[in-house]
């Protein structure tokens, strides 16, 4: 799939603006502050991911207007025409057009443009906390079936409401409480098991393209390990949370489930997010994203769109070689404050030049 | 120039009003000190009469008048056997529509949502359970709203009504009727693979 322009108005730094892409490598130039960044973010948002800096809508549109908009037109690989159209309210909810049909939800935006975010933040997905990681496979199970997004949403929502019945409790479990929660666990637990089971099959699945990306970016062949390590132990979450009732009511959240599950990485044997050297954690955030990439072409048969987000500077030549030998075919945007990077060839350049403009002010 | 107390005080009681913002509240309140007193008097009184004389029917919670029962629990040709539960009394006039039920309806107030503040204590089961006896039900059918909070809610019933001699159902999710197959979200598709039925050969 291709993006083929891209027309904003009052998103983040541009009053109006419009953008053409070639099928190939743009590279998008110009020194800090210049919106390169929050071009790829309107890409992004076009996709269906929201903000790339993981900001809330609000911040989208520019300082003094109500409302943002950006339209794009995009070719997907068996030849159809999608025209996304956003309008991105100061206050109140989004209004998102498919070709001039409303959809209720950005997600839905997924089936007509999907992306893969390479972004400075990814040595995160190593080095963070395991909310980083959940995100991570959850993006890539979205991304790999857009449908799923509903098991996630669902997810959240319920650990809202269990979560609030949880506080309302005040540490004592009154037989209204005890119904509640035997209500709400029992959508807990079908939905978490649901989602652990598919970020498992997701995983194992990952693994074998993880190895091989880590191999093409440090340039030595690795034993890459990937292991789900769920808060929970074999049995059905709802014994779990059954288990874990008193504690959770005293605590007045919840302790098991999805929402508390880590992937643990290790590279030759050794814990990547603690053994790791810089570069062998940078080259496994680029595999992380590399694989995911990989596992939405095989099973969806798309070829997502690449943004990459000033990931080059932060490489040394040898890793940013092999990154640019390693990236799958298909649009690639990236940006550069310093020019096309070593070993990429760009199709197009777009430089974005004239006076720097300040940064939103939240 | 900021508006007089007594423009601002309508202006403020308009915008608590759901759906209405601060501009809309202002347009209104311009718009009625425009129109003729006549019409400004037939909003307030349709107002204070409705709030006097409107009330929650005692056996199902529907809007009832005076205290007494709603129309659907006065009718006599309803049949007291089957039990419709619903969110809201404006889930019973969507019911009614159909023309295809003609038993009763228990409206619950509301769905099960810790979230908003809507706990059990909040909700009409315990009242339903006791109808359930009362008035010799044997279907409840709930057609609570099928989203997260509304299949939560039909849980809640279930559990409520579990130990009663009565059968529980709960309404089909599907297709829209005239809709295109081709045009269906993923999520509502699947739930209508789900529920499918076997077909007569005629």
């Amino acid at each position: 799939m291709n993006v083929e322009s891209v027309s904003l108005a009052d998103f983040r730094s541009y009053p109006e603006a419009r953008f053409t892409f070639t099928p190939g490598l743009t590279a998008v130039l110009g020194s800090n502050g210049r919106g390169k960044t929050n071009l790829l973010e309107a890409v992004g948002f076009m996709a269906g991911i929201g903000s790339l800096r993981g900001v809330p809508d609000e911040a989208l549109v520019r300082s003094g207007t109500d409302a943002a908009v950006v339209r794009g037109e995009i070719a997907a690989d068996d030849g159809r025409q999608f025209l996304v159209e956003i309008e991105i309210a100061r206050t109140g909810r989004n209004r998102v057009l498919l070709n001039r049909q409303r959809v209720s939800r950005l997600r839905e935006l997924a089936g007509a443009l999907t992306v893969t975010v390479f972004s400075p933040d990814d040595l995160q997905l190593v080095k963070g906390s395991p909310a980083h990681r959940r995100r991570w496979l959850d993006e890539a199970l979205v991304a790999c079936h857009p449908a799923r997004e509903s098991v996630r949403a669902d997810l959240d929502r319920i650990l809202r409401q269990r979560n609030t019945a949880l506080r309302q409790a005040r540490g004592r479990i009154s037989p209204d409480i005890a119904v509640t929660l035997d209500v709400w666990d029992a959508k807990l637990a079908a939905a978490g098991d649901q989602l652990r089971c598919l970020r498992r099959e997701l995983l194992s699945g990952l693994v074998p393209r993880l190895a091989a990306a880590y191999a093409v970016v440090a340039g030595a062949a690795t034993e890459i390990s990937a292991d789900y390590a769920s808060s929970w132990g074999p049995e059905p979450l709802a014994e779990a949370l059954a288990a874990a009732r008193s504690d959770d009511v005293r605590r007045g959240v919840t302790t098991v489930g999805p929402h508390r599950d880590d992937v643990s990485f290790e590279i030759d044997g050794l814990a990547a997010r603690t053994h790791a050297s810089q570069g062998e954690q940078r080259s496994l955030a680029l595999a992380l994203r590399l694989a995911a990439d990989g596992e939405v072409r095989a099973r969806r048969s798309v070829k997502p769109v690449l943004l990459l987000d000033d990931v080059f500077s932060e490489l040394d030549p040898g890793r940013a070689g092999a990154l640019a030998l390693a990236l799958p075919d298909g649009q690639k945007i990236l940006t550069s404050a310093t020019g096309v990077p070593p070993g990429c060839s760009a199709d197009q350049v777009l430089l974005l030049d004239g006076p720097a403009r300040s940064p939103e002010r939240p | 120039m900021s508006y007089s107390v007594t423009v601002q005080t309508l202006i403020d009681q308009l915008g608590r009003l759901p759906g209405i913002g601060p501009k809309s509240a202002q347009r209104v309140a311009l718009h009625l000190l425009k129109v003729p007193a006549d019409d400004a008097n037939r909003l307030a009184r349709a107002i204070t009469e409705a709030k006097e004389k409107v009330s929650v029917c005692p056996r199902c919670f529907n809007l009832s008048e005076d205290g007494a029962e709603c129309a659907v629990c006065s009718d006599p040709r309803r049949d007291g056997t089957l039990i419709c539960v619903v969110e809201e009394p404006s889930d019973i006039v969507a019911v009614e529509r159909t023309q295809e039920f003609r038993g009763r309806y228990h409206v619950l107030q509301g769905a099960f949502s810790p979230i908003d503040g809507v706990g059990v204590d909040r909700l009409r089961v315990v009242e339903l359970c006791d109808r359930i006896v009362a008035e010799g039900v044997e279907e409840v059918i709930i057609a609570t709203n099928p989203n997260l909070e509304g299949e939560a809610t039909a849980t809640l019933v279930a559990r409520y009504l579990a130990p009663h001699d009565v059968r529980i159902t709960r309404i089909a999710s599907g297709l829209p009727v005239g809709g295109d197959l081709e045009y269906a979200d993923e999520l509502t598709l699947g739930r209508a693979l789900e529920g499918r039925r076997a077909v007569d050969a005629g």
